[in-house]
């Protein structure tokens, strides 16, 4: 072109530096009471540079503006029988030229919040591009173009809108790489004298990160519209190209990688979340070693890189426990029969299942790969290896699974101690103890599983006792119904093994003495639970709230048949005992008679206290009727 | 489009009060007399949007006319009782710049015009939480004591400022288990009484301003808290009884530049001004991991500082009111819509006790 070397050339490129300086960098520095100075003188400048451009092509007269014919439409616009041109014409490059400063003024006029103004450069700006096919020098702007108007509908509201402006820009990307692929000039480049065009490694950078927005700009166009499947496979496209093209900051693509996962876990995905994970661990290793507490009392910024290295790597290793604690518990969900106990079919019909499986997993792991660049690929594949993704099936395979967790554990406390992070501290634990839970369902030793429970008594009680009430209640309750369901677990073990070992129905002095006291602990802990719902004066509530409803009636249920289970061999004890059960059951079924909406919250509680109600009178009776005689 | 008014049993209370037109507040809106809204009835508010009207339901709406006193009477009398109680309290004012938080929290002006029948709920909650202190004290059988203690903080941009000392940097959010939530560091003035009280919070609100032109931080994007702790000591038979309260008072930002931040619901996150960073992607993410389907997970997002600390008042044992001033000019229709949509979605904040219940295996 004849006028790029001109002093008017210049001239325009020189405006074109300034306006994106003022754009990008001082805008920043603009006055609270004038926010847009800055982008308003950008705005003009731009304008003159439109002037600028329509009287050279003025000057160099239509002689070129016929083209060649060129490619299929675009956006699903039919064709208008005018010839398209090649992008590379000249003609082709002024109207991309015009295209890229209707554009720049279209992210201005939205910038300054004038959407109406701001949409109609950028429609003008896709007009220009519209006479022209896709090539090197023009398919930057096609996709960045696309971009903006999908945020721009987006903003609208207008979702549907968004979403086929990006998916053409997506549509436009494939098929050029599939059909050049050669480093495109990128929109700068336009307005830039031939000693300062971008080098090919430059160009691709930009190009590259442009179609990553657009990624991004769909995963949240999918989120907004529901397709949250869709959206996840945005989610981890984007995250894929950042690390493939090294353009991501290590602790923060660990971070999302580790939030990716635990959207697979809440799937059921293992495979996934693993996957999610391992790289998770992986990449938030190449942000460096943690500065040692030393260095960080010398330095601020030591100090401050220290703090969040260990936070967000404590962040991943808690996003792990999550994963062993889902596998487990769905394992054990799949394995245990309808007393909750392992059902020994179900996991030899599981077992020939999977080895049938193994061959075709082998195969599906293969087309699922996720993440990995060059560097990174091998160590991915090598955090993969030390947890299964697959259900464990028996007590060996959910122990690997449990130390894996168990490891997390320990790491994600080194970083969240009691002192100072009290809530994430005991979620933490509560996971800990979920994780034993899951493991003891795998035990047959009831002797070792019973060992298992005491291991969360002893994480638990000490804190949901030392505790302020007032500023930890919603977590206490927690913990209360926790160690409530605890110890009435270890109760039945014993009762078991007890039963087991004298194949009789009288029971020795020590055991029924460890039984009772398990079962009063359990008591004690429902009814601590059931305290913490009274008003400070002391009175439980009449009308429960939605939140705690089941839970209040589950544990006034669970207290009456601890209560009723009480051995006692004195009979006014054993009356006591029952009294107080007879009352709990009672207190169920008359809440839910005076309360219509409780009684499907508690369906078989209801049903079984009405049963009880009816049933413990008479043998209150009984031993009131024993007691007489024996007076 | 209405929806139904909540119960008693609610922690959380919404309180709509539509402020004047008359008096020059600096809006550009002023001289506009006409109204997008109209209250029906003490608790439903109309607003004329398009096509049609829609009425909103609070726990009570407050017209023009609506005076200081009572204000206070249904907003803050019942949480400072509570709070004499061993509750914990919180009252957030919200709303549009000019819309009347100040009025309504402070008075006409801030002046430590003690008297003035315009004062607002923050000097009436002092004067009626040491009315009620010293009643108690007074009581010839009383073996109460009374410990008063105030502090008060910013939150601007996630950073955490001592507005009672200017001085010290920005400080950090601390747990502790006998403490709860606290922020380290932060100045604690003792206060006998209400005055003494009022004036701690103005030193506080002076300091504000200072801050805000001084350290380019704009008050409309900062939220303040101010946090009175309670202590009351009752000893019977040798047994001391320790019980301690909170009542915070919040100064939300202004809800116009809400828009900034992430409560805009469906507004896509640019990367163009991140450039590599796409900080953002994990709020995506976050968005899609639901807890609906009973499984476990950890989000590695915190919370935001302002929810962290008053956590406690969102929900459990306390006792919390949102007040939400509006404008009733028309031109501030986008606003007022605004801050009537965020002030329903705060009914359904609730900090929820899941039990991690497990009746499988022992219903045998």
């Amino acid at each position: 072109m004849a006028a790029a070397h001109s002093h008017e050339w210049r001239a325009v490129c020189e405006k074109f530096t300034n306006a994106q300086t003022l754009t990008d960098v001082e805008s920043r520095n603009d006055p609270e009471n004038d926010p847009f100075r800055s982008k308003y003188k950008a705005r003009e400048l731009l304008r003159e540079i439109y002037c600028s451009l329509k009287s050279f092509e003025a000057g160099e007269g239509e002689e070129e503006s016929g083209g060649q014919p060129t490619e299929r439409p675009l956006d699903g616009q039919r064709e208008d029988g005018l010839a398209r041109l090649s992008g590379d014409s000249p003609a082709g490059l002024r109207a991309a030229k015009l295209g890229a400063v209707e554009y720049y003024l279209g992210v201005n006029h939205v910038d300054t919040e004038e959407l109406s103004a701001g949409q109609e450069h950028l429609t003008n700006c896709m007009k220009l591009l519209d006479r022209c096919g896709v090539s090197s020098q023009n398919v930057s702007l096609f996709i960045h173009v696309r971009n903006q108007l999908g945020i721009l509908w987006a903003g609208r509201e207008e979702m549907e809108t968004a979403q086929g402006y990006l998916e053409t820009a997506e549509s436009i990307y494939k098929d050029y790489m599939k059909e050049d692929g050669s480093p495109p000039t990128d929109m700068t480049e336009y307005f830039t004298t031939e000693e300062n065009l971008l080098t090919h490694q430059e160009r691709t950078k930009r190009f590259e990160l442009a179609y990553t927005h657009t990624m991004y700009y769909l995963a949240q166009v999918y989120k907004n519209l529901e397709q949250t499947e869709r959206a996840a496979t945005y989610c981890q496209s984007t995250l894929q190209r950042q690390l493939q093209l090294n353009q991501f900051s290590p602790m923060e693509w660990a971070l999302n990688a580790a939030t990716l996962s635990q959207y697979y876990i809440t799937k059921g995905r293992y495979m996934e979340g693993r996957h999610c994970l391992s790289a998770a661990t992986v990449v938030s290793g190449l942000a460096g070693e943690v500065p040692s507490e030393a260095a960080a009392r010398e330095s601020e910024t030591e100090s401050e890189r220290r703090e969040q290295l260990r936070q967000k790597r404590a962040e991943i290793a808690r996003c792990w426990i999550k994963y062993c604690r889902n596998l487990l518990q769905d394992a054990r969900k799949l394995l245990e029969d309808n007393i909750g106990e392992l059902d020994t079919d179900r996991q030899e019909e599981l077992k020939r299942e999977r080895r049938r499986d193994e061959e075709e997993e082998e195969k599906g792991r293969k087309g699922a790969v996720l993440f990995g660049s060059e560097d990174t690929f091998d160590s991915i594949a090598s955090v993969e290896e030390k947890v299964l993704c697959l259900y464990p099936l028996d007590f060996t395979e959910a122990r690997a699974v449990f130390l894996v967790g168990q490891n997390y554990v320990t790491q994600a406390k080194e970083y969240y101690l009691m002192d100072g992070y009290v809530t994430d501290h005991i979620e933490i634990l509560q996971d800990h103890s979920a994780l034993f839970r899951a493991l003891a369902f795998f035990e047959e030793d009831l002797e070792r599983r019973c060992k298992m429970h005491k291991r969360r008594v002893d994480m638990l009680e000490p804190i949901c006792n030392d505790l302020n009430s007032q500023y930890y209640l919603l977590i206490r309750r927690q913990l209360m119904f926790e160690l409530a369901e605890t110890y009435s677990e270890m109760m039945d073990l014993k009762l078991s093994v007890a039963n087991r070992q004298a194949e009789t129905e009288s029971l020795d002095n020590h055991t029924i003495k460890k039984f009772n006291h398990l079962c009063s602990a359990s008591v004690k802990y429902f009814q601590m639970f059931l305290d913490s719902l009274c008003s400070p004066d002391g009175k439980f509530p009449e009308h429960l709230e939605e939140d705690v409803l089941r839970p209040a009636l589950v544990a006034r249920f669970r207290v009456a048949r601890l209560q009723n289970r009480l051995i006692s061999s004195i009979p006014s004890v054993q009356l006591e005992n029952l009294n107080k059960s007879l009352e709990n059951y009672k207190y169920v079924v008359e809440y839910c008679e005076s309360h219509a909406a409780a009684a499907p919250v508690v369906e078989t509680e209801l049903e079984l206290s009405k049963e009880m109600v009816g049933l413990l009178p008479l043998k209150i009776n009984r031993i009131k009727a024993k007691m007489a005689a024996n007076n | 489009t209405q929806l139904a008014a909540s119960g008693e049993s609610d922690s959380i209370k919404v309180f709509v009060r539509v402020r004047p037109l008359t008096q020059g507040s600096g809006l550009t809106t002023d001289g506009d007399h006409n109204l997008c809204l109209t209250v029906t009835s003490p608790n439903t508010i109309r607003l004329l949007a398009k096509p049609e009207p829609r009425t909103f339901t609070y726990d009570h709406v407050a017209d023009m006319d609506t005076s200081q006193d009572s204000v206070f009477s249904s907003v803050a009398k019942n949480i400072v009782e509570s709070c004499m109680n061993g509750y914990n309290g919180t009252i957030f004012a919200y709303g549009q710049t000019g819309s009347g938080k100040t009025f309504t929290m402070l008075g006409p002006s801030e002046l430590d015009n003690f008297t003035d029948e315009l004062r607002g709920v923050i000097p009436r909650s002092f004067e009626y939480l040491f009315f009620l202190i010293n009643r108690e004290v007074e009581k010839p059988s009383q073996s109460k004591s009374f410990l008063c203690k105030c502090s008060f903080i910013e939150i601007y941009n996630e950073q955490i400022y001592d507005l009672l000392d200017t001085a010290s940097a920005s400080l950090f959010l601390r747990e502790n288990i006998k403490k709860g939530v606290f922020v380290e560091g932060a100045v604690e003035k003792f206060v006998n009484s209400a005055a003494e009280a009022y004036q701690v919070l103005s030193m506080g609100w002076r300091n504000r301003r200072v801050a805000s032109t001084s350290m380019n931080r704009e008050s409309s994007r900062s939220h303040a808290v101010f946090t009175m702790t309670l202590e009351s000591k009752e000893s019977i038979n040798d047994i001391v009884n320790i019980r301690t309260s909170q009542l915070n008072l919040v100064d939300l930002a202004g809800s116009e530049r809400q828009k900034d931040t992430h409560t805009e619901g469906s507004r896509l996150k640019e990367a163009s001004s991140i450039n590599r960073s796409l900080m953002c992607l994990g709020q995506v993410i976050m968005a899609l991991v639901d807890v609906s389907n009973g499984k476990n997970r950890h989000i590695c997002y915190r919370d935001s500082k302002l929810t962290f600390l008053l956590r406690d008042s969102l929900g459990g044992n306390a006792k919390t009111y949102i007040i939400a001033n509006v404008h009733p000019g028309s031109k501030c229709f986008g606003e007022t819509l605004s801050t009537l949509q965020f002030a329903q979605r705060a009914k359904l904040i609730k900090n929820k006790a899941i039990i991690n219940e497990d009746t499988q295996g022992n219903v045998k």
